[in-house]
């Protein structure tokens, strides 16, 4: 039962959204009323969201305002003709893909019909129209843009669980290993002042012996206690910022797995916590890359401070990434940066060549997005 | 000697007050369990020196130090954490701290330290001044093992950590003979004769970990 309320609480906002559909807008275009009139009487039986425009500047309008399932767009109209519409339309981001359907009035314009297809029209229509074809065209663009809505909103909310979940799991981490570090790590300090205040008030030499062995005992437990604690999430990375994480990363790197490391660091400074850790975790998730798949005997790191973003710059000298395993499903370990990045409005490069090494450019911008 | 402490855990207080106590010239004038009390205490009460934990709950760390240094310049602080030297050490001691000590050192070495930021000196402990050493040697290229190739130092690493040579040679996507040619060049690089103690350098020079 708790876990079913746990689950809704997650989304407590998000309406859903088979149960009412919005509809879908469609735009009509063309400078005759009454072919327009025409048009909405037709497709008015189809229950959608029609809007009308008489010229293209008034479609381009409405097209900058409006994502259209589908556009019905005369060729032949004063001022801007139905192709040029159709080629400021698809020039835009947003309406780049928007299925475009000309209208035409005569038979004799094969010729034009290449034109229309070369501005990114997707289908063609002979006027008069037969209603039927018509609405049949129509109703299959609008349920394709009801799919890519849905498609849309599904990776929407992938994204923000993944979101969701590394922000959860970096928590949990950073909160562990404080546990971890400052209670268990104090107690063992305690510990140890407690037997040796025991230890400088015994005689007998087989006593001291058992002190000074518990002594050596809390003191590995210490180290321990670090090294968990660490390896959870670095303590560097709090107290002292990004640039020092960086530094002693890749010293703990070199000595760990005997690949030389080289890196270019900026003044040590600290700045925003959360982009800190981002580009942190990148940046182990590249080395542990490097040890695992490179072959690669060097490493060179560099860190760029700029004043609107913070760019990592890894590249080793080992097999070279290959495309195909770029792109493999496999490699989630290169989704998970990617997406880490992406929270903050970054992204990663990596680029790879055979026998050259591989090289990951990272950049972050140091002011959050929204 | 009038000593204020800081640290948020009450065994840790309790250890330092039990060390200091050994000492009849040092008093403890106060105790704060956070970095905010630590400051209001140094405002309020009359010390000459302060032994503040690196982390605790408030302010803390670098920025509580950096505080205590503009506002009573001349009196020392000790700083005490639980983070190992390598980690923090040098940059405590440039953010201004008289003294750097982990809380698993030895309770002597707390003494000492004591002792000698008492007297308006500097605590460093041997292996921290060894990473002070080796980080302001103006020339690093100096180390011998600087002077291996980047595979030739991989190879060495991988001798060090005890891999055969039929590993590294697997490892590294090589022949056997050429691994053997690379360990040959390696040892007569650091000036050394065997596998052992090529190990032995590794370890000294903190390669291996």
């Amino acid at each position: 039962m708790n876990d079913v309320a746990n689950i809704e609480e997650l989304e407590p906002t998000e309406p859903r959204a088979e149960e009412a559909p919005e509809k879908a807008k469609i735009l009509l275009v063309d400078d005759e009323p009454k072919s327009l009139f025409a048009l909405q009487e037709l497709l008015s039986m189809l229950g959608q969201n029609l809007m009308v425009a008489q010229s293209g500047e008034e479609a381009l309008r409405l097209a900058l305002k409006n994502d259209f399932a589908v556009i019905l767009l005369d060729v032949r109209m004063p001022g801007i003709d139905g192709f040029e519409t159709a080629r400021l339309i698809r020039a835009r981001e947003r309406s780049k893909s928007t299925p475009i359907i000309f209208l035409t009035a005569a038979a004799d314009e094969m010729t034009s019909m290449f034109r229309g297809y070369e501005v990114g029209a997707v289908d063609y229509l002979m006027k008069p129209v037969v209603p039927e074809v018509l609405k049949s065209k129509v109703a299959v663009f609008v349920e394709l843009f009801r799919k890519s809505e849905r498609l849309r909103e599904s990776e929407d909310k992938l994204r923000r669980l993944a979101a969701h979940l590394i922000s959860v799991r970096e928590e949990e981490r950073a909160h562990i290993a404080r546990e971890i570090h400052d209670e268990l790590g104090q107690v063992l300090t305690g510990l140890k002042m407690e037997v040796t205040w025991l230890a400088k008030r015994l005689k007998d030499k087989v006593l001291i012996e058992k002190t000074d062995s518990m002594c050596g005992l809390i003191d590995s437990t210490v180290q321990t206690v670090r090294k968990i604690a660490t390896g959870l999430r670095p303590e560097m990375l709090d107290d002292m910022g990004l640039i020092a994480a960086v530094a002693w990363q890749a010293k703990e790197f070199q000595k760990r797995t005997g690949i030389r490391c080289r890196a270019k660091l900026p003044a040590e400074v600290k700045f925003d916590i959360d982009i800190s850790t981002t580009m942190f975790r990148i940046f182990q998730e590249i080395l542990t890359n490097v040890a695992r798949h490179s072959r690669a005997t060097r490493v060179d790191i560099e860190l760029t401070l700029g004043a609107e973003q913070i760019g990592l710059e890894v590249t080793d000298n080992g097999v070279g990434i290959q495309d195909n395993e770029l792109h493999a499903r496999k490699s989630l370990g290169l989704l998970g940066m990617q997406e880490r990045a992406l929270l903050f409005g970054g992204d990663v490069r990596i680029n790879g060549s055979p026998g050259h090494g591989t090289r990951v450019s990272v950049t972050i911008p140091l002011r959050k997005p929204k | 000697m009038r000593i204020l402490i800081a640290d948020d855990h009450p065994i840790v207080r309790h250890g330092l007050k039990q060390m200091l106590a050994a000492d009849p010239s040092a008093t403890i004038v106060g105790e704060a369990t956070n970095g905010d009390e630590a400051l209001a205490m140094a405002r309020k009460l009359e010390w000459d020196m302060a032994i503040f934990d690196f982390t605790m709950p408030g302010r803390s760390g670098l920025d509580l130090l950096g505080d205590m240094k503009k506002e009573f310049p001349g009196r020392p602080v000790l700083i005490l954490s639980m983070h190992s030297e390598d980690v923090h050490g040098s940059r405590v001691l440039r953010g201004g701290a008289a003294g750097y000590i982990t809380k698993d050192s030895a309770p002597q070495e707390l003494a000492t330290a004591v002792r000698k930021v008492a007297n308006g000196g500097k605590y460093v402990s041997a292996s921290l001044a060894e990473i002070l050493a080796s980080e302001c040697s103006s020339d690093p290229q100096k180390a011998l093992h600087e002077k291996l190739s980047d595979r030739e130092y991989r190879v060495m690493w991988l001798l060090a950590t005890g891999k055969q040579i039929s590993e590294i040679a697997k490892e590294m996507g090589l022949s056997p003979s050429t691994v053997s040619t690379y360990r040959t060049r390696i040892l007569r690089k650091l000036g050394l004769t065997s596998n052992a103690a090529l190990v032995h350098y590794a370890v000294r020079h903190q390669l291996v970990g």
